[in-house]
């Protein structure tokens, strides 16, 4: 599908995306949330250690 | 006293689902989460529930919280746990748990309680059990008023979703009686 018929012009919303999600089963749909929950949880930790490293007094 | 409650250590919003559902809580699913299930590509970081207040469902929720060390979402570093008076009103409680976070209402916009949204709930199999969660088409009705900026992102999306579902139904309609001709 190209990317004009793809994402809504009036509201961007990914077409594309709503689609695949709407093939899932409720339960996976739960579990691609649980995966990209863990996923920012850990993205945040790394970034608040990186920072926290950066304010360490060498 | 909780010790781990400040932190979910293994957040899982399944997880929290399914631990209320085996304590037998009464409660519809809202907010993110709902939209989820039903097939919104959106992500959501909190499990958002309105349960019947009658004094047997606050017993068993009072119950799950204290299992899973639920303690007030804060700035602070302070640990309170919640009371059952806190379960017991129409505000939203803001729990963190050892599995998750939680947020506990007592009634959403314009004041709609529990017994007022269930006849606009529809009901899944989750892991053995009846999940009742609001449908996305009352969702987006409430949502349509709210200036939370998250909300107003996330409508277009709820709405998308509700199209190709309603496009989806419509196709599989339009086969059957085909196929019935």
């Amino acid at each position: 599908m190209s990317e004009e018929t793809r994402i809504d012009r009036r509201s961007g919303v990914d077409r594309g995306l709503v689609a695949m999600f709407l093939k899932m089963s409720p339960e996976e749909r739960l579990r691609a949330n649980d995966n990209a929950f863990h996923t920012i949880q850990e993205l945040r930790d790394a970034y608040r250690r990186q920072k926290a490293n950066e304010r360490k007094p060498r | 006293m909780p010790t781990g409650g400040k932190k979910p250590t293994s957040a899982s919003l399944g997880e929290v689902l399914e631990g209320l559902l085996e304590a037998g809580v009464d409660f519809i699913l809202v907010g993110g989460l709902a939209a989820v299930i039903q097939g919104a590509p959106v992500t959501t970081m909190d499990v958002d529930i309105v349960h019947s207040q009658s004094p047997e469902n606050i017993s068993k929720l009072l119950a799950f919280v204290k299992s899973v060390e639920a303690v007030h979402r804060r700035l602070d570093d302070k640990l309170i746990e919640p009371k059952e008076r806190d379960l017991s009103g129409r505000g939203h409680v803001l729990l963190t748990t050892r599995i998750g976070p939680l947020d506990i209402l007592g009634a959403i916009e314009g004041g709609r309680s529990y017994e007022a949204l269930l006849e606009h709930t529809i009901e899944i199999d989750f892991k053995g059990h009846r999940l009742r969660v609001l449908d996305l088409k009352t969702l987006i009705e409430l949502k349509k008023t709210s200036t939370d900026p998250k909300d107003k992102q996330r409508l277009p999306v709820f709405k998308e979703t509700v199209r190709q579902l309603e496009e989806k139904y419509a196709r599989r309609e339009n086969k059957e009686d085909r196929d019935n001709e």
